[in-house]
This record gives C-alpha cells, sequence and structure tokens, in this order.
C-alpha cells in the first residue's frame, strides 16, 4: 500500500473512533440516544471516514501539501499571527458568511448559493447532535408546559413550549428547508437559463446534488406536513423516503460537488500565503526583467513541479535554471518567437531579396 | 456533449494582424461572457508589429491542473481543459504561473481562475469557437485535418512543445512549415528571441540612402 | 450663427460621445433571443455577413453568419461590437433645436415643427439666393435605396446642383482612374481570384486594420505559393511578413509604378498579343516612362534599388497577379494619376479578366459603390450616368417624369461647398451621414464655413462633431432600423435587413427627406412607401447605364448571397434573360452595353486606355520650417470619423487615443520619448498627442490615426490640396514640425477621466487591452 493511503487511511479510521467515542460521551452512553435514528448515525459514521480520508489524500497531494503547510506557516509565524488574526475574521464574514466572493460572480449564482449554504448549515447544526444524542429536550418536573434543552447531558436553558424562541428552534429544520428549497429553485433557474452552465454542467457533478438537497427538504417537510396536518398519513414512507435520501447524501459527501465544503476553508490559507508574497519583493522574469509573481511562490512551484515529476528546468547559459522563472507574458511571446523562427529558417532558402 | 474528434484547432501565429477581433468576440462566448480568455500579445511593438494570440493549448498532460492545490481544474473525455471548477478554486495563481503556455487568467474580482475552453458551449455542440469563427486571418482556424492539408500547402501541424528539458504535447496543433526538419516546437529557444529577425529589417534594407546605391 | 451653442464638455455631457458596454442582456448567458437577422455589417466596404440577435426589438449581440461566402463568419472587432451600437445613451429620440441655455446647447423640439421650421429656412434660403445656395451633403454609408432619394431630393426637390458625398474623401481617386482606363468604375474581380495569383501586389493599403478579412485571401494566396507584395510607408500588421516590402516615401507612388513598368519593357515582360489587341496608348506611356530608371526611381521613392529591381521581376514575370490599392495612393493630389500609374502596369502584364488575374481598389466605406453610382455624386445621375450628358439626361428625366433642362447641371464637390459656405455662396445646408468636422482635411477652416451658415440641418442617429454646430437636428436611422442594399468592396450588391425599430422620435431618413419634401409642397417624385419602391425605380433608372441593377431584385440578391453589377434585365438584342450578376469584369467575349460587343472594355472600341501617369511632388513638399511628412490613416478599432466606434467601450480601450507614431531615429532627434506629450504643427494647425516611437514607420514621416475630434483631430493639420480631376483631398502627405511639448494638453486629465483612459492602461490581467500598453 502506498504511504499516503497509509496515512489517510490511518487518520480515517481515528477520526471515525474518535466520533464514536464523542457520541458515546455525548449520549451518556447512549442514554439519550434515539434508536430510531442509528441508521442515520452509521451513514455518519461512514461518511466522516471518507471525508477524512479523501481531505487527508488531498491534502498529501504535492501542490496542496505545499500550500498547507506553508498556509500555516504563514499564518502562525508571530510576525504576522496579529494581522492575521485580524483579516482572518473579516475574510470568514465577507468570504464564508456573506459569500462576498460569489456576489461578485453574478446576483443569481449569489442568491442560490447563500440560500443553499445557511440552509444546510443551520440543519446540520440541529440534526447532527440530535442524531448523536448531544442534545435532547426533557420537561423539567412538574412543569409540563416548559422544555429543558440538554447539550451532551448538561441542561442549558428552558424556554416555554409556547414562546416564540421554542418555536423557532423547534421548526428550525423547517425553516432550513425553505431556505435550501428556494436556493436549489434558484440554482435550477440558472443552470436551465444560462446557456454557459448548460454546455459545462454534468448530471453527477451539478445536477445531482441540487436534486438530493431539494430531495431531503421536500421529504423532510412532507413529513411536518403529515404529522402536523394529515394525521400521519404515509408518515411510515415518507420517514423512510426522508431517511434514504439523506443516508445517500451522507455517503456520497466525500465524492462529488459537496466535498467543496471541506476544502473551500483552504482558501483562507491561500489569501494569507498571497499576502506574505506581495509584502516581499516580487520574482523577476529571467527573460524581460519585469516582476511577475511572489518569488515564494516560485520557488514553491518549481518543488512542486519537481515533485510531480516536471522537467521544466533549463540549460543555464539560456539566462534562467528553470522555465519558472519565465513571466507568463514572456511565455506567450516567446511561443509566436519560436514558431515564427522556424517559418525565418524555412524562408531563408527562399528570400527574394 | 463532446467536442467532435475530427474537428480540431490549427494556429498559426505568423498570419496574426493582431486585429484584436478574437478578443472581441471571445467576450462573447456564454461560457465566460464578458471575460475575454485569450491573449494577444504585441511581442515588441517598439521593434515591430508582431502579435500572437495564445489561447488555451489542452495540453494532454495539464501542468496547471497537476498543479492546483484545490483539484480544480478537470479534463473533460474530449481532452479540453476546462476552466477551474467554481466550487473549488481558491484562487491560488498556481495554474496562472505554471502554465507553460502562460494561458490562465485570474478574475481577482471574484476569486476564480478561469481560461480559454474551447468555447465549450459552442464547440461541444459542432460550432467553432468565436475566436477561430472570426479570425480574419486564420491564425486561429478551427476545422478537420483534411480541410487544413487543403488549404495549407506550405505548412504542418504539430502538437510537441519544449520548454527546457520537458515536453508538452497538447490537443490544439501549432502550424509549422512543412520545410523545416523540427518535429517540436522548442519555446525556450527563444530566450534571445531569434524569431524576432521575421520584422525582416525590411524597412533598414530597402529604405534607400543616397550614395547607398 | 451656427457656432458650438455651448463649451465642448457641456455638449459631451449630454450627447456624448459615451461609451456603451456590455450589460444587461448583453451580458446575459442565458437571454433566448427572438430572432436571428442575417444582414451586415454597418462599417466597412467588405459588408461581412453577420447576424443580429434580436431580444425585445433590441440588438443584443451577434452570431457568426458563416455561410455568406464573402467572409465565411469572419469578422472584425468592429463587426463583433457593432450590435453596442444599439439601445446607446447618446442615441437621439428627439428632434433638437440649438439653444445655447438648454442643458447641452439643444432643447427637444417635436418632430413635425422641425420638420417645417427646416422646409421653412430651405424655402426662404432658395428664395433669396437662388436654389444653389442650399447644398446638400451626403454619405456612402447609405443604402443605395437613400442615395438615390438624396440625388433626387436634391435634383427633382429641392433642385441644387450642390450635392455630394463623403466618398468624394475615398475613392474617387480610384473611380476617376477607372473610368479613364477601362470606362467603368468597379473592383474589376471578385475576392476569389486573389488566391489564385501568383503575385499579390498591395500599394497603399493598410489590409490588416482597413480591410481584414481580406487578410485571409491573400495568405491563400501565399500558402498557395504567391509572392506577396507590399507597398507603404509603414510595416502595417499584414507587411510584417510579406516577401517584400517596399516603403515608399509618401506621395511617391507613381515613381515606383513608372519604373516599375520601365523595367517591364526594358526586360520585355510584356503581354504584347494583349496590349496591340485590347489597348490604346501604350507606346506614349512607354515612352513617357523611359525616363523612370531604377536609380532614379530610388531616388524619388526612398526605395533601395534592389528591392524596386526585385518588384519589377516578380511582378513582370508572374503568370497570374492580383493588384489592389487603396486610399494609400487615391488621397494625393495626383491620387487619379497614381491609380492610373497602376492601371498601366495592370494592362502591360495583360493580367486582367481572366481567373486569378484581377484588378481591383479596395472601397472603404460601406456602400463605396453603389453610394457613388447612383446619383449623390455632384456629376453623376443614376446608373452611373454624366450629368453633362444630354442622352443621359434625358433618360433620367424621363424615370423622374421632369423636363431634362429642369434637372440642375453639375454641382460642386464636397470640399468645395465647404469653400462656397466660407466664401457666403451657399447658405444652408442639409447635412447626412457625414461629419465633416473630422473628417475634411484643414478643419479648423471647416469649422469657420459652418459659423458662416444661416441655417443649418443634420440627420444622424448621434449628435456627431459637425451636428454640434446644426440649427436643427432630426433623429434619424441607425443601420439595423433600415433595409436596402449596398454594393460592397468586390462590386457584389447585398441586402442590408431591418432589425429592430427606431426608438422614440427617431425615424427613417428617407421619412425625414420626403418629411422635408411633404412640408415644402414639394412632393412630386418624393412619396415612396419604402426602400423597395425606390429600388423598383433605381432598376427602371440604371438600365442601360454602366451601373445597370435593372436585373437584379431583392429576392435574387438574396437568394445567390449577392448579384455583381452591372447585372442587367435584357441581353445585348433587347431579349429579357435572368442575368445572374458579372462576376469578373473585362472577360475576352464579354459584351456591355458601351462597346457592344468590340471588345470587354467599356469603351466604344472595347479596348482599355493606357494613360501617360507623370510624377508630380505632393502640394506641400517639406522645408526647413516643416521638416516631417505627415500621413494619416486608420486603426482597426475605429471607422472613419468615430461617430459610431468612439462610442463603443471595448473598441475605444482597444486603441483608446491616437498618438503620433514616429522613428525611434526620428525620436531621437527631436528628444522625444516613448509616451511623451508632443506636438505637430502645419501651417494650418497643431496638434498635441502623445508619441509612439517604432521602428515600423520611415524615419522621415510621421503618422496619426484620423478617428478623433477637437485637440486629438490629425485634420486640424493636413492640408485641403485636392486632386484636380477626382477632387480628392491630400490626406496622405502634409509637411509639419513635432517637437516635445512643453506640457499636456489643457484637457488632457479631464479626457483621461472622461475615457477611463488611466483605468485602461491599468487593467488587472496586464494582457490584452491597448495597442500601446507596455510599449
Amino acid at each position: 500500500m502506498r504511504k499516503e493511503i497509509v496515512k489517510a487511511t490511518t487518520a480515517g479510521v481515528l477520526a471515525t473512533l474518535l466520533l464514536g467515542a464523542l457520541v458515546l460521551i455525548g449520549s451518556r452512553r447512549l442514554q439519550n440516544f434515539d434508536a430510531a435514528l442509528v441508521a442515520y448515525t452509521f451513514a455518519t459514521v461512514f461518511a466522516v471516514f471518507g471525508v477524512v480520508y479523501r481531505y487527508a489524500m488531498w491534502i498529501q497531494r504535492p501542490p496542496t501539501a505545499v500550500y498547507f503547510r506553508r498556509g500555516w506557516q504563514v499564518f502562525l509565524n508571530p510576525k504576522w499571527l496579529g494581522r492575521n488574526t485580524i483579516e482572518l475574521s473579516k475574510r470568514l464574514v465577507s468570504g464564508f458568511a456573506l459569500n462576498a466572493f460569489i456576489w461578485r460572480r453574478g446576483k443569481a449564482r449569489w442568491g442560490a448559493h447563500w440560500l443553499i449554504m445557511w440552509g444546510c448549515l443551520i440543519a446540520a447544526a440541529i440534526t447532527f447532535p440530535l442524531v448523536f444524542g448531544w442534545i435532547h429536550f426533557e420537561a423539567p418536573l412538574n412543569e409540563f408546559d416548559k422544555y429543558t434543552i440538554f447539550v451532551f447531558g448538561f441542561p442549558t436553558i428552558t424556554l416555554p413550549v409556547d414562546s416564540f424562541l421554542a418555536f423557532m428552534i423547534f421548526h428550525g429544520l423547517i425553516w432550513s428547508s425553505f431556505l435550501v428549497i428556494a436556493g436549489v429553485m434558484l440554482a435550477f433557474r440558472r443552470r436551465m437559463r444560462d446557456h454557459g452552465a448548460a454546455a459545462l454542467q454534468q448530471f453527477g457533478e451539478d445536477i445531482l446534488p441540487l436534486l438530493l438537497l431539494f430531495a431531503i427538504s421536500i421529504t423532510g417537510l412532507a413529513i411536518w406536513a403529515s404529522y402536523k396536518f394529515m394525521g400521519g398519513y404515509a408518515f411510515t414512507f415518507l420517514s423512510v423516503t426522508h431517511a434514504a435520501t439523506v443516508i445517500f447524501t451522507l455517503l456520497w459527501l466525500p465524492f462529488g460537488k459537496f466535498f467543496h465544503i471541506f476544502q473551500r476553508p483552504a482558501q483562507l490559507g491561500v489569501a494569507f500565503y498571497k499576502d506574505v508574497g506581495e509584502s516581499m519583493p516580487p520574482a523577476k522574469c529571467a527573460r524581460c526583467g519585469e516582476g511577475y509573481a511572489p518569488q515564494m511562490q516560485v520557488d514553491d512551484l518549481i518543488e512542486v513541479q519537481r515533485r510531480l515529476g516536471y522537467t521544466y528546468e533549463m540549460e543555464s547559459e539560456s539566462g534562467a535554471d528553470h522555465y519558472q522563472r519565465i513571466c507568463p507574458r514572456c511565455r506567450r511571446s516567446m511561443l509566436a518567437l519560436a514558431q515564427g523562427s522556424l517559418w525565418y529558417q524555412a524562408r531563408e532558402h527562399e528570400s527574394v531579396v | 456533449m463532446p467536442v467532435p474528434e475530427h474537428h480540431e484547432f490549427f494556429i498559426d501565429p505568423n498570419r496574426c494582424i493582431g486585429c484584436q477581433a478574437c478578443v472581441q468576440a471571445c467576450a462573447e462566448c456564454d461560457t465566460h461572457k464578458g471575460h475575454p480568455m485569450i491573449h494577444l500579445e504585441y511581442i515588441e511593438r517598439s521593434e515591430s508589429t508582431q502579435t500572437v494570440p495564445v489561447i488555451c493549448m489542452h495540453c494532454d498532460s495539464p501542468t496547471c491542473a497537476e498543479v492546483c492545490p484545490a483539484d480544480a481544474i478537470k479534463k473533460t473525455p474530449d481532452g479540453v481543459v476546462q476552466s477551474a471548477r467554481k466550487p473549488r478554486c481558491i484562487a491560488c495563481n498556481n495554474c496562472v504561473y505554471a502554465c507553460p503556455f502562460g494561458v490562465p487568467k485570474m478574475q481577482t474580482d471574484f476569486d476564480l481562475m478561469m481560461k480559454c475552453n474551447m468555447c465549450y458551449d459552442r464547440t461541444s455542440v459542432g460550432k467553432k469557437p468565436m475566436c477561430a469563427t472570426v479570425c480574419p486571418s486564420e491564425a486561429l482556424f478551427f476545422g478537420t485535418r483534411e480541410e487544413v492539408e487543403a488549404r495549407r500547402t506550405r505548412s504542418r501541424p504539430v502538437n510537441e512543445f519544449k520548454f527546457g528539458r520537458q515536453t508538452i504535447t497538447t490537443k490544439v496543433n501549432m502550424m509549422v512549415p512543412k520545410a523545416s526538419t523540427h518535429e517540436h516546437v522548442d519555446v525556450t529557444s527563444q530566450m534571445q528571441g531569434e524569431g524576432r529577425r521575421l520584422r525582416l529589417n525590411v524597412l533598414s534594407d530597402s529604405l534607400y540612402e543616397p550614395g547607398s546605391a | 450663427m451656427a457656432n458650438q451653442p455651448q463649451t465642448e464638455l457641456k455638449i459631451i455631457e449630454h450627447y456624448g460621445p459615451r461609451l456603451s458596454n456590455m450589460a444587461g442582456p448583453a451580458l446575459d448567458p442565458g437571454v433566448e433571443p427572438d430572432k436571428l437577422v442575417k444582414t451586415h455589417c454597418c462599417f466597412c466596404g467588405q459588408q461581412c455577413g453577420i447576424q443580429l440577435k434580436v431580444k425585445d426589438d433590441r440588438v443584443i449581440g451577434f452570431e457568426p453568419w458563416e455561410d455568406f461566402p464573402f467572409n465565411k463568419g469572419m469578422l472584425c472587432p468592429k463587426g463583433v461590437k457593432r450590435y453596442l451600437q444599439g439601445g446607446h445613451p447618446d442615441r437621439l429620440l428627439n428632434a433638437l433645436g440649438r439653444d445655447p441655455q438648454a442643458p447641452g446647447g439643444f432643447a427637444p423640439a417635436p418632430y413635425e415643427d422641425s420638420i417645417k421650421r427646416t422646409a421653412e429656412a430651405i424655402d426662404r434660403i432658395q428664395r433669396e439666393h437662388g436654389a444653389d445656395a442650399f447644398a446638400v451633403l451626403t454619405g456612402a454609408s447609405l443604402t443605395t435605396e437613400k442615395a438615390y432619394l438624396m440625388g433626387k431630393f436634391a435634383r427633382v426637390c429641392l433642385r441644387t446642383a450642390n450635392i455630394d458625398y463623403n466618398g468624394r474623401l475615398c475613392m474617387v481617386s480610384a473611380a476617376a482612374g477607372n473610368k479613364k482606363a477601362f470606362g467603368i468604375d468597379r473592383a474589376a474581380n471578385p475576392w476569389s481570384d486573389i488566391p489564385k495569383a501568383e503575385v499579390v501586389w498591395v500599394s497603399g493599403a493598410n489590409i490588416a486594420e482597413c480591410a481584414p478579412i481580406t487578410t485571409s485571401y491573400i495568405w491563400q494566396a501565399r500558402e498557395n505559393g504567391a509572392k506577396i507584395i507590399m507597398v507603404d510607408p509603414r510595416i502595417t500588421p499584414a507587411a510584417r511578413t510579406c516577401d517584400l516590402f517596399l516603403p515608399v516615401k509618401p506621395g511617391r507612388d507613381i515613381a515606383l509604378f513608372n519604373g516599375v513598368l520601365n523595367r517591364m519593357i526594358a526586360r520585355d515582360w510584356l503581354d504584347h498579343e494583349f496590349i496591340e489587341r485590347w489597348t490604346v496608348g501604350f507606346d506614349k506611356v512607354a515612352e513617357h516612362v523611359s525616363q523612370w530608371s531604377i536609380e532614379r526611381t530610388a531616388e524619388v521613392t526612398g526605395i533601395a534599388p534592389k528591392a524596386i529591381e526585385k518588384a519589377a521581376e516578380l511582378w513582370g514575370t508572374a503568370r497570374t497577379s492580383f493588384l489592389m490599392h487603396a486610399r494609400g495612393i487615391e488621397h494625393h493630389s495626383h491620387g487619379v494619376q497614381n491609380v492610373l500609374g497602376a492601371i498601366n502596369m495592370v494592362l502591360a502584364s495583360g493580367r486582367i479578366g481572366r481567373e486569378g488575374c484581377g484588378y481591383a481598389t479596395i472601397t472603404g466605406q460601406g456602400n463605396g459603390q453603389g453610394g457613388r453610382e447612383h446619383g449623390q455624386k455632384c456629376d453623376q445621375l443614376p446608373g452611373a450616368r454624366d450629368i453633362d450628358n444630354p442622352e443621359h439626361r434625358e433618360y433620367i428625366a424621363g424615370v423622374w417624369d421632369v423636363r431634362p433642362e429642369e434637372i440642375p447641371g453639375k454641382g460642386v464637390d464636397a470640399y468645395e461647398i465647404i469653400r462656397k459656405i466660407h466664401k457666403g455662396e451657399i447658405k444652408g445646408l442639409l447635412s447626412i451621414c457625414f461629419n465633416p468636422m473630422v473628417s475634411l482635411p484643414d478643419n479648423n477652416f471647416v469649422r469657420e464655413a459652418l459659423e458662416k451658415l444661416d441655417f443649418y440641418v443634420a440627420i444622424d442617429f448621434f449628435l456627431n462633431e459637425t451636428a454640434r454646430h446644426a440649427d436643427v437636428v432630426l433623429p434619424g436611422s441607425l443601420h439595423e432600423e433600415d433595409e436596402g442594399v449596398v454594393a460592397q468592396i468586390e462590386g457584389r450588391v447585398i441586402k442590408i435587413n431591418k432589425a429592430v425599430d427606431c426608438p422614440g422620435d427617431a425615424t427613417q431618413d428617407w421619412r425625414i427627406i420626403q418629411d422635408i419634401a411633404a412640408a415644402l409642397g414639394r412632393t412630386h417624385g418624393m412619396t415612396f412607401a419604402g426602400p423597395r419602391e425606390m429600388f423598383e425605380e433605381l432598376r427602371i433608372a440604371s438600365k442601360g447605364g454602366v451601373a445597370d441593377y435593372s436585373g437584379m431584385t431583392w429576392e435574387k440578391i438574396e437568394r445567390q448571397y449577392g448579384v455583381f453589377w452591372p447585372c442587367p434585365s435584357e441581353d445585348e438584342h433587347g431579349n429579357p434573360v435572368d442575368h445572374k450578376g458579372t462576376l469578373r469584369l473585362f472577360e475576352p467575349g464579354s459584351w456591355n452595353p458601351i462597346a457592344r460587343g468590340a471588345g470587354p472594355f467599356y469603351f466604344p472600341d472595347g479596348k482599355a486606355r493606357f494613360n501617360i501617369a507623370p510624377y508630380t511632388p505632393p502640394m506641400e513638399e517639406v522645408d526647413e520650417e516643416y521638416p516631417i511628412i505627415l500621413t494619416t490613416g486608420r486603426v482597426v478599432s475605429q471607422f472613419l470619423s468615430g461617430t459610431q466606434t468612439r462610442r463603443i467601450g471595448p473598441l475605444v480601450r482597444q486603441y483608446p487615443e491616437p498618438r503620433i507614431e514616429m522613428h525611434p531615429r526620428l525620436a531621437e532627434r527631436l528628444g522625444i520619448k516613448e509616451g511623451d506629450w508632443a506636438t505637430a504643427e502645419s501651417r494650418r494647425g497643431s496638434c498635441t498627442l502623445r508619441a509612439q516611437v517604432v521602428e515600423t514607420i520611415r524615419p522621415d514621416t510621421v503618422f496619426i490615426p484620423y478617428h478623433w475630434a477637437g485637440r486629438k483631430s490629425a485634420n486640424q493639420l493636413t492640408v485641403s490640396a485636392q486632386d484636380p480631376i477626382s477632387k480628392i483631398p491630400e490626406y496622405k502627405v502634409c509637411a509639419v514640425n513635432v517637437r516635445k511639448a512643453d506640457r499636456p494638453p489643457d484637457d488632457a486629465a479631464s479626457d483621461a477621466a472622461l475615457h477611463n483612459l488611466d483605468q485602461i492602461a491599468t487593467q488587472p490581467d496586464g494582457s490584452t487591452s491597448a495597442v500601446f500598453q507596455r510599449s
């Protein structure tokens, strides 16, 4: 077995074990664990293994490894740590909470993503603790019109059943379904009318995730509607369908588009890497002498390319030891000049003057 | 739908007249509307009117994808290297600096690398890419190998490029003279710019200076 | 008084040029167009086929039209972005009346009132000063139907002799030369002959920038083994890789043609049989050119003798060839002689009228040919008929249902109209499709003239720089808002199709003209229901003339992807025929209405004419005070006076402002570096622009593109010297001095802000944008 696979498998197993332990502890030895949700729990455990395994594989790829290492290095460097922390909070708000970069890509695209993202985050924040038995509700003694919320077995707040806050909390999954459904609708609208998207989208990568989110949300809502308004009509069928969609989604988490949820935070590391790179003198192109990239990144890229097996090394008399030391503009120019020189050589035989 | 196999891209920078029709038309393509992905470069305007249009060459083993830490750059089975997948791209610029042809563009505004994708919305339904459709000099030509062979009697396509010790093969072809014996285009041979001689020194050579006759 | 009612900046604030950009539906990749309209580009003489995307009665983009045989989907940047003129913020949606108090100097006025006011002014001026005191200036970008209507309007409705058009600044030297040599004025060959030629000779044509699609034909010729010879004072983009580049000194082309012909005679590279059988006048020309030794030619033209010899050898020994030229040899005080010199070279070779053997002038404007053949040129009546020829007058009088003596005689050319305004002989002016404040030479003089007008009415869709001097502005139609035919570069008559309706009070130009005629109470012959009716009358009017359109129908034009004129409706015996059009002129055995079978050329004996083409230097030679030659021309992203293209954002960003192009040797002598502000000064005006220092121009010459207005206008410097025959102005040569400017022009900062010039210079991708970035 390859070294990376061993590492990744170990990480996956450790993470799975950790989750198992947390479930045991959090649910007070399964005392608060809802046995009806056991299928969800097992799906989550598999998902955690898959996600961690894949994440570990991913950060071991040469370019990612370099970035991962460098990202932490520059972030934790005491020289920049203060500034980095401030920047981090700013970037968390603009990039993650608000999705500002997606807003600039397109308003409709932003609307879809923002609604889906917040819908999923809220739903996850409710569902996973419930499933793991980390949260449960109990009526305090002799107070049947109140609920106490227990987290990891510890009592937290107590609120009246008919209070607004209770209404909001107990219907949290309903609200998140509405957000997700609205987002999915917007996303589908864009995918159906945008000619560019139509050409590029793939079923597995782009359509299936939307379908899954839609299915989870709509079956979840239907369960609620069934027990609330329809006297439990088709309740079992709906529960099973809902469970099936959720479990499928969980199992699919490491493989498809949803994996970007875990990759995306790397953007923060990159931002710090760029900050630091830009604060230093840039690499100068070996051909034209203009600055074109952070020196650190050029050096890192040479290392990455070497580890990937590329041989962009050059003869030193040409003026550079590695092709990476030449700016993109000169690369484009040289391509034309190289072709031009072939024509020049060919035409020397037929020169008219 | 994939790009039909018999449709190929053939470029011949030697024909380029720098009109930028390709740049203007590139921005009209639905997969990157408003953002031209093609590069039109003046080699050295003070010396020459030589220009070069640079599109993605769609490498068989794309360096941009390999150096991408986010695994965001994918090649579709028809050999087209696509723009970075939007959910994944973390805007690190690795691809921009590493692409041997200098193709990817960083859209700093929205933290996303975009690149020429051969106008996938057009080529995947059997149309030509925008740039190759409008190009008035046919420096950018999209068609079948038979068409090229019939029309370009002095040239032949190659798809092998050398950068230092690295050889890269590409889906896109470049036209070189039939008379040339080279099987590849040696890009790094131009560190000093021998190809600039293509301006032929025509002006100084053919200017009449009294007494020189 | 017709000076500008407010300062330039105030007018620009309200009427532009402002920039339109990709936005809204033009930027939305999800818009499904309501329709795709097959039509043609609104700009140059190539008239590339294009499909306009229409959504909600607005042009929002384009789709290549690959079936159209001339361009097969190819377009230049202007064609790609032409659609951005639709829905433009500067578009005139109302008639305007001059009002110095109103914002921007013009107040919107009801359309009917403005027509009435115009008619009253015309009537008053003509009653007080005579019919000829009201002049009409028109353009060669109008459809042939509109051009026909304008000619008829001037002659029948206004009864003024003074109508002329901006084709006067364009191809008239070629037209005159062609008529003298061939008896007809049309590109002799379809472009499909170019790739079949062994030698392609291009004189004075920046093909890559002014006729970009033609490049593909020339490169195809090269692939097929042809040698390409280019003659130009600048290494243009297409000249960079040509086989032989001859860096001619501006204004000396004729010496080169004569020198080459002399060499051909000396080496006997002649087609004696052709010369003997089908031409007249060779011996006199041979005698004349005998003075043009290689040495003398070299001395005059500034081209190395070796290169001239080589050119003569390539040209002389070729079996097939194509010679083309454009404004570079035509914009001269001896433009017609230049053209005749080129034609002499072609006739001596005998390589014309056959497949792969061709000759053509590259027309500049959309309807360069149709615009002049059908009656808006001061000396022509429809069908390329001569206004002085009694038979021709009688025929057209019959079509127009007037008495021949009612048709005015020959008027004066466009620049002479300006001079007559300046002298006070012409008091009123109607202009359409013409922006002389940018396009005429010595435009300080033009402005003075405009300021003397009693009444000036301009028809346009944007408030162009000349219209700023108008009393009344009538909102006309864009290219995509009307239909009709034009004749493109090859002589192929094609159909322009309507894509959208006019917005607001704007209306089709032909309606405006007929409304004025109605308000004048002179409706005779001015009641067409639309362009189709005009075309039907034009067919009759052109019948039997050299430019015979009588065998064409709109349907045939669309079916055949254009019909090459002439296309008569009857054969030589007077029997009706379904004529396909004339793909190639002068084919052996061909019939035409002048020669009537005597030969292929359009003279009674059927023979082409050699004409002695004597060399004369340009009107303004350099001297100590003005030691540098200025030549002017175009850039690929702008078109003519820029009324449209200076309003399209992506085109402006491609080449944001004119620069003074000069050789490093000259720049060094003048102490000027790349990007410095430099002042070029002539006897008529001065112009301060940034310098572009490049090795691709002769060291004795500077170049400024002319598309810009005001302080950036190259035509502040140019000379109004004209060719005595064609009356074309000498745009290509005048004498200037150039020095480093003491300081930037006063408005440099505000102008940069207005056009986002700073932003352009610092585009984040740092690669593709303006031509002079990073230079």
